[in-house]
């Protein structure tokens, strides 16, 4: 239409303009978001190094791997890491995916950006593009430097490798398990389109969706079961472990409580013992060594709820205003 | 005026055109079969209380609303087609602007988002108005507010201009530099303007079009020139309380009695003969007759009523 250049006089495009169109728009409107959680990685990061540099030191005062350390080598700052690397997908989801389209509705510009010369769904998808982007890039870095920690030293660390706070803390875990959240907290903003309402209906999300996953996580793999003679001990390449279960049986394989002969004497068991025929220990067990592919199963399911989240998003974009 | 009304049968001749346009919410329906043509180049003002529709077909045009049934189209393209995007420009109620973001700023986001964006334009005007370029949005009052809201419409390069309430929060200096701002943008570059409005006399000083919406449906639509003229108010002497017959043949959008006088808003068809006296009512005055009366028949000057296919029988 109009013929006149955009960047008339000389001065105002001095600077080279990296970036263009919706990108600048949307990392301008959420620059101060962005420097917050740079910040975070940068320093989150620097912690987990810093720490990691001080166990090293420990142990190797202490003469580990060949010499036993006194438990537990690391103190308080350990927990507050896993602290902060488990509330994190929690932190993004209600700080930074619930306002991020419930305050555009809630403040008018939405409509705003949406009567330039942009649909609803490209500026969306800008948004949601860079938001994912920048949740992962923050929770990939924190989770590659706290793997990098515990995985070698995980024997001198307190929590287990199911353990919350390891499990969803290391791997491919942390970063799906932010983009999962903070799209859910994108999807409660875009239906409820208010910033406080929105907030608080996703924290409590976050909240049951952390409960409903602790107790899933152990189905996430199939369950390995060991039979092995009653005198005899757990063998020590399972110390590393997780029970599920375990039970007496008998020859036959017919598996009976594990409380089912403790008797007030030693005789009294015995007796009972040879009484029902039991012969064998059955543990029921996930290895140390599923881990791997339990966590990669996890990030496929978080992020297939992700991708269904985003679409419902853009779809209702595009039938409906925001 | 009526020659201007009916340009030739180009499809982008006309800057908006509704057929049986109609929205419905949950408790009902906020507009329903809207009708009406508004040709290109117009200053349209969209007249009505509260909750009679206005927002809410400023809101199909502008694609934020979706239109329940009928079909909307603007300079010939379907709104619901992305390419129509650049050809309009809207300024809100509350004129909503990124807080954060400086006037500068404010514009870059216009040329980034704009395929056809005219930034001499959009200077010019905050620069005429001394809104410094660097200060936050936030932090600017209500008339420089909307002055960079104007700026971002205008430095658009729209075709069609909608404008809802602009004048509503501004005091009356601001209102009338912000109108004359907005006369001269828009007759320097031709825009088609449609605003909202409460106050009737801005109305019959800008446009030259009127949209008149009562309770979700269209009263009056056509040349303001041509819409006032079609009415006369009659005042005469009543015959046992009720009017005299001799109004019978003719469309009486409203009437009041007093005493043993009445005075009736009064659309003759055919020459008026009687003891009564005639004179040519005000638009303020036949604004306001339509507006109490919401079950008189509609008007449309010749060249605004679309064709038979969209428009059903209320």
């Amino acid at each position: 239409m109009s013929t006149t250049p955009t960047g008339t006089p000389a001065a105002r495009t001095t600077r080279p303009r990296l970036l263009r169109g919706l990108s600048w728009l949307v990392l301008r409107q959420h620059r101060t978001t962005l420097i917050c959680l740079a910040a975070l990685a940068v320093l989150g990061s620097l912690w987990i190094v810093y720490q990691r540099g001080r166990l090293i030191g420990l142990l190797d005062t202490a003469g580990w791997p060949e010499q036993d350390v006194a438990l537990p080598v690391v103190g308080q700052q350990y927990s507050y890491l896993t602290l902060l690397l488990g509330s994190l997908p929690g932190v993004l989801a209600v700080f930074l995916g619930a306002p991020l389209i419930a305050a555009d509705s809630e403040q008018g510009t939405a409509q705003l950006v949406t009567t330039q010369s942009v649909t609803r769904r490209r500026w969306l998808i800008a948004k949601l593009g860079w938001c994912f982007l920048i949740t992962l890039a923050v929770c990939t870095t924190l989770s590659a430097f706290f793997t990098w920690w515990w995985t070698p030293y995980r024997s001198v660390l307190s929590d287990q490798w199911m353990d919350g706070t390891v499990f969803d803390n290391t791997g491919p875990v942390l970063p799906a398990l932010a983009l999962f959240l903070t799209a859910a907290g994108v999807t409660i903003g875009a239906l409820l389109r208010r910033v406080l309402a929105s907030m608080v209906v996703t924290f409590a999300f976050c909240v049951a969706a952390q409960v409903a996953w602790d107790v899933s996580r152990e189905y996430l793999a199939p369950a390995r079961r060991l039979t092995y003679p009653l005198d005899e001990e757990l063998p020590a390449r399972l110390s590393d472990a997780y029970e599920l279960d375990s039970w007496i049986a008998t020859a036959d394989g017919q598996l009976y409580g594990w409380g089912t002969c403790v008797e007030a004497t030693e005789k009294a068991s015995a007796a009972c013992i040879a009484d029902t025929g039991i012969v064998s220990n059955v543990y029921e067990y996930l290895d140390y060594s599923q881990m791997a592919a339990m966590q990669w199963t996890a990030a496929g399911i978080l992020l297939a709820g992700t991708a269904l989240l985003t679409a419902f998003v853009l779809w209702r974009s595009s039938r409906r205003p925001l | 005026m009526a020659d201007t009304s009916i340009p030739s049968g180009l499809p982008g001749a006309w800057a908006l055109e509704a057929r049986g346009l109609g929205k419905r919410y949950r408790r009902g329906w906020a507009l329903r079969d809207c009708s009406f043509r508004l040709p290109a180049g117009r200053i349209c003002g969209l007249v009505g209380p509260n909750g009679a529709g206005k927002s809410t077909l400023l809101g199909m045009t502008t694609r934020q609303v979706e239109p329940t049934e009928g079909e909307l189209r603007i300079f010939g393209v379907a709104v619901g087609e992305a390419s129509v995007m650049p050809r309009f420009a809207f300024l809100g109620q509350d004129k909503p602007l990124f807080k954060r973001f400086t006037v500068a700023e404010t514009l870059r986001m216009g040329s980034e988002l704009n395929p056809g964006w005219d930034m001499a334009a959009a200077e010019r005007i905050v620069r005429s108005g001394d809104v410094p370029p660097h200060a936050r949005v936030g932090t600017l009052s209500g008339g420089q507010r909307t002055r960079v809201a104007f700026a971002l419409a205008f430095g658009k390069r729209p075709d069609l201009l909608l404008l809802d309430e602009p004048m509503s929060d501004l005091d009356p200096l601001a209102r009338d530099e912000m109108s004359t701002l907005l006369m001269a943008e828009a007759v320097e570059r031709g825009t088609t303007v449609v605003m909202s409005s409460h106050m009737l006399t801005e109305l019959e000083d800008m446009c030259d079009y009127l949209l008149v919406l009562a309770g979700g449906r269209i009263r009056m639509a056509g040349d303001a020139d041509a819409l006032v003229p079609a009415h006369t108010l009659v005042t005469g002497v009543t015959r046992d309380g009720r009017l005299p017959a001799g109004l019978d043949g003719h469309t009486v959008i409203e009437n009041r009695v007093q005493g043993r006088q009445f005075q009736a808003m009064v659309r003759p068809n055919g020459p008026l003969s009687g003891d009564w006296q005639t004179s040519e009512p005000s638009l303020e005055e036949v604004l306001l007759a339509h507006l109490r009366s919401p079950d008189a028949p509609p008007l449309y000057t010749p060249g605004a009523r679309v064709g038979a296919e969209g428009t059903r029988t209320a």
